[in-house]
C-alpha cells in the first residue's frame, strides 16, 4: 500500500505566495517609473606613466556624479541618474580607443577624457563615428579641437590660449619691474603639448622684450635634469619657462635650486607639476615660481568646499580634480537643457550651452567650432609655502613677487 | 588532411565569423591580435628564424608609419601607394641597419643594442626635423572611405588585419620550406659552422633583416591609417618594440604561430583582466589589477615555457 501525501495549501501559504507573485508582477511596472541612468564613459591614464594626473581626474569626476545624483539626478529626465563607465586607457592610444569601442556597447551616452591629447585625439575620433558627444577634460593640445569634429566640446582653453594670456601676464609682470627680464631659456617636454607651447612661446616672447635664448626638449619619462640645469647655467637666461608633465616638472625644478640656478623668475606655461603637493612638498624649491595653468577661482565658495571635500578624503586638490568635475555637471547641464540622452540633441544642447562655471575663472561659456570662448587659465605663485593666484585681477588673491630675491 | 591542416582551417573560419557574431568592441580587440600578431611575426622572422634579437624593431614601424603619413598629408599620395612606399622604406633602413651592423661585425647582444640606439635615433630625428613636425605629430585627416584607407565599419579593419597576419604566417611557413629558410637557421645555430657550410651568412642576414623591415613598416602604415595620428613617442616607442619581442617570446620564438598564440594569449589576459577590474565590484578601484595580473602571467609562461607556448604542442620523445 502507498502512502499518498496530500498538497494541502495553507491559508498563511496563499497569503505568502500571492504577496511574492504581486511583487513579482508588479515589479517590473515599479522598475520601468524609473527613469533609465545616463551612462557617463570616463576614459583616464589611471596606470602609465601619467597615473596620477590620470587618478585625479577619476576622483573629480566620480564625485560630480555622486553630486548630480544625490541632487536628484537629471530633473528634465524625471530623475534620471548618472552612472560612471570608467576606463583606463594605461596611457596607450590604441587602448583609448578599445575603451571608447567597449562603452559604446554598453550604451555610452558621453565621453569625458582623456588627460593625454593623443590618446584624447584618437579616442574622440573613435566616439565621432558613432556620434557620441566627446568632452575634453584635461588635453590642451589644439589639434584636439582643430578637426571639425561635431561631437568634440573643449571647456577650458587650449595651449593657445594659455600662451596668449601667460605671454600678457609675464609682460605686465616685466614691465612692472623695469622689464629686468629680456632671455629666456624654454624647457619642455618632446610631445605634442609641450612642443607646441614651446613653440608659441619663442614666437610671441619677443612682443613683451624677451629673447628665447634657446629650446631645450626632454623626453618623458626623465630621470635626470643635471645636464639641462648645467645648459641653462651656461645660458645665464633671466627666466626660465617650463612646459611639461608632474614628475619631470618638479624634478627640473629641484635640479635648478640644487644647482643654485639664479634668474629673475622661474615661469612655466601648463607646469604639470605646480600644484599643491609641489608646494608643500618642496616649499624652498617652489617658492617665487610663477605657472599659468588651469585654475579654479579662489574667490568661488563652491570651489573651497569642494577643495576641503577632497582634502579630507586625503587626495589634493589639483586641476585635474575640478576639470573632469566641471565637465561632468557641464554634461548634467546639457541634459538637463536636452531632456533626453539623445546623441543628437546632446550635442546640440551642448554647442549652445551657457553652462556657468562655478569653481573655475571663466567668463561666459559659449561654443564656437567645440571650443568654450570663455575658458581662460590663471597665473598663479608658489608663496611660503602655498599657490596664491595673482592674475587675472578680479580672481587674485596675493601680489606678486618678481624679480625673485637672488638665492 | 593532417591535424595541423584542418586546425587551420578552422581557425581560418572562426576568424571569419567572428566579426559577424561578435560587438564591435571585440571586432576591435580581434584586430588587435592579427595586427600585433603581424609585427611579432616581422620581428619573428629576423629574431626568431635567423636568430638575429631585436630590440628595436620599432624603427621599421616608425619608418613605415612616418613614410606614408608624409606622403599621404604632406604631398597627397594615395594612402594605397603610400603603403607601398613605407614598406620600401621599412625595407631600406632594414638593409641600412644590416649592413652597418654586421659589416662592423655586431652579433647577439651587441646587435640587440644597436637596433635599440638606431630606433632611438629615428625617435629623436622625427622629433627634430621639420618635415615630421617633430613632437607636434602627424594628423591624418579623417575621411571614411575604403580608397582612403579608412573604414567607417570596424570589420574591414579588422579582415585586413587578418589578412596580414595570414600573408604573414605564409611567408614564415614558406621559410620553413625554402632553402633560404634552411640558411636562416643554420646562422641562428651556429653562425661560423654556416659559413663553414658555404653560406654567405652577411648576405643571408641582410636579406632576412630587410624583409622584416619591409613587413614591419606594413604594420606601421596599418596603425597610422587605423589611428590617424602619430608623433615620435607612438611611431618609435620602445614599448612597441617590446610589444613585438614578447608575442613572439610568449608564443614561441622561431615557430610557424608563434608571435599569433603570443598574441592571442597576451590580449587575452590583458582583455579579461581589464574586464573583471570593471565588472567585479571590489575591484573596481584596484586599478592596476590587470597589469599585476598580466605580469604573473607573463612569468609563469616564461618561466614554466622557455620555448614558448608551442612548445605545448610539440610531440614529446617516447621513451622505450
Amino acid at each position: 500500500m502507498t502512502k499518498q501525501r496530500t498538497q494541502a495549501v495553507s491559508r498563511r501559504t496563499f497569503l505568502a505566495g500571492s504577496t511574492v507573485l504581486a511583487g513579482a508582477i508588479g515589479a517590473p511596472g515599479l522598475v520601468g517609473a524609473q527613469p533609465a541612468a545616463v551612462k557617463v564613459g570616463m576614459i583616464h591614464p589611471v596606470t602609465g606613466f601619467v597615473a596620477y594626473n590620470g587618478q585625479q581626474s577619476r576622483l573629480g569626476g566620480t564625485m560630480a556624479i555622486e553630486d548630480v545624483n544625490k541632487a536628484g539626478g537629471i530633473k528634465s529626465m524625471g530623475g534620471a541618474k548618472l552612472e560612471a563607465l570608467l576606463g583606463d586607457s594605461q596611457s596607450k592610444v590604441e587602448v583609448g580607443v578599445s575603451e571608447v569601442e567597449k562603452m559604446n556597447e554598453q550604451g555610452v551616452a558621453a565621453y569625458i577624457g582623456c588627460f593625454q591629447s593623443p590618446v584624447g585625439i584618437a579616442a574622440s575620433q573613435a566616439a565621432a563615428k558613432y556620434g557620441t558627444p566627446f568632452l575634453v577634460d584635461v588635453g590642451a593640445s589644439d589639434l584636439l579641437m582643430s578637426r571639425g569634429l561635431k561631437n568634440v566640446f573643449r571647456l577650458k582653453p587650449g595651449f593657445g590660449v594659455c600662451v596668449d594670456d601667460g605671454i600678457a601676464s609675464l609682460g605686465a609682470l616685466n614691465k612692472a619691474a623695469n622689464n629686468v627680464a629680456k632671455t629666456a631659456v624654454i624647457v619642455h617636454e618632446s610631445g605634442e603639448f609641450g612642443t607646441g607651447t614651446a613653440k608659441l612661446l619663442a614666437t610671441k616672447l619677443p612682443s613683451i622684450g624677451i629673447a628665447a635664448k634657446e629650446l631645450i626638449a626632454h623626453d618623458n619619462p626623465t630621470r635626470n635634469f643635471d645636464n639641462i640645469a648645467l645648459r641653462i647655467r651656461s645660458l645665464a637666461p633671466d627666466i626660465v619657462m617650463m612646459s611639461n608633465y608632474g614628475n619631470e616638472y618638479m624634478l627640473l625644478a629641484r635640479t635648478l635650486y640644487q644647482q643654485k640656478v639664479n634668474v629673475a623668475g622661474f615661469f612655466s606655461i601648463l607646469g604639470g607639476g605646480f600644484n599643491y603637493k609641489f608646494v608643500k612638498e618642496m616649499p624652498d624649491v617652489s617658492q617665487y615660481m610663477m605657472d599659468v595653468n588651469h585654475w579654479y577661482n579662489p574667490k568661488s565658495p563652491q570651489a573651497q568646499a569642494l577643495k576641503k571635500r577632497v582634502e579630507a578624503t586625503g587626495a589634493l586638490f589639483t586641476f585635474e580634480v575640478y576639470l573632469t568635475y566641471t565637465n561632468v555637471m557641464l554634461l548634467a547641464d546639457a541634459l538637463e537643457h536636452a531632456g533626453s540622452a539623445d546623441k543628437e540633441k546632446l550635442i546640440a544642447a551642448l554647442a549652445a550651452s551657457t553652462f556657468k562655471a562655478e569653481l573655475m575663472p571663466y567668463g561666459p561659456t559659449k561654443f564656437v567650432n567645440g571650443q568654450n570662448q570663455g575658458g581662460r587659465p590663471a597665473t598663479m605663485q608658489s608663496l611660503k609655502g602655498d599657490i596664491e593666484v595673482i592674475a587675472p585681477e578680479e580672481f587674485a588673491s596675493a601680489k606678486a613677487v618678481f624679480p625673485k630675491p637672488k638665492l | 588532411m593532417s591535424r595541423v591542416a584542418l586546425l587551420c582551417v578552422v581557425g581560418l573560419a572562426a576568424a571569419l565569423a567572428w566579426p559577424l557574431l561578435v560587438p564591435n568592441y571585440l571586432v576591435t580587440v580581434g584586430m588587435l591580435v592579427f595586427f600585433t600578431a603581424f609585427i611579432g611575426q616581422s620581428w619573428n622572422i629576423a629574431g626568431g628564424f635567423a636568430g638575429q634579437t631585436s630590440f628595436g624593431h620599432v624603427v621599421f614601424f616608425g619608418t613605415g608609419a612616418y613614410t606614408s603619413t608624409i606622403l599621404q598629408v604632406t604631398w597627397g599620395w594615395n594612402p594605397w601607394i603610400a603603403w607601398i612606399a613605407a614598406m620600401a622604406a621599412g625595407g631600406a633602413v632594414g638593409w641600412m641597419i644590416a649592413v652597418l651592423s654586421f659589416r662592423a661585425g655586431l652579433r647577439g647582444s651587441y646587435f640587440a643594442l644597436i637596433t635599440l640606439a638606431f630606433a632611438e635615433v629615428f625617435r629623436i630625428l622625427a622629433n627634430s626635423v621639420p618635415f615630421t613636425k617633430g613632437g607636434l605629430g602627424m594628423l591624418i585627416k579623417a575621411d571614411p572611405s575604403p580608397a582612403n584607407f579608412q573604414f567607417k565599419d570596424p570589420i574591414w579593419i579588422y579582415y585586413l588585419a587578418l589578412l596580414l597576419c595570414i600573408v604573414s604566417l605564409l611567408i614564415a611557413w614558406q621559410l620553413t620550406r625554402s632553402r633560404f629558410g634552411a640558411r636562416l637557421v643554420a646562422i641562428r645555430e651556429n653562425e661560423d659552422a654556416a659559413r663553414a657550410l658555404g653560406i654567405d651568412v652577411f648576405a643571408e642576414k641582410v636579406k632576412v633583416l630587410t624583409l622584416s623591415g619591409a613587413m614591419c613598416a606594413a604594420g606601421g602604415t596599418f596603425y597610422a591609417q587605423k589611428y590617424l595620428y602619430i608623433d615620435p613617442g607612438i611611431a618609435f616607442g620602445v614599448d612597441k618594440s617590446v610589444e613585438m619581442l614578447l608575442v613572439s617570446m610568449v608564443g614561441g620564438a622561431g615557430t610557424i604561430f608563434g608571435p599569433l598564440i603570443g598574441s592571442f594569449t597576451l590580449m587575452g589576459i590583458n582583455e579579461v583582466t581589464r574586464w573583471l577590474a570593471s565588472v567585479v565590484p571590489a575591484l573596481k578601484n584596484v586599478q592596476p589589477l590587470s597589469l599585476i595580473v598580466y605580469g604573473i602571467m607573463l612569468i609563469l609562461i616564461v618561466a614554466r615555457l622557455p620555448d614558448g607556448l608551442m612548445s605545448l604542442f610539440r610531440r614529446r620523445p617516447r621513451h622505450a
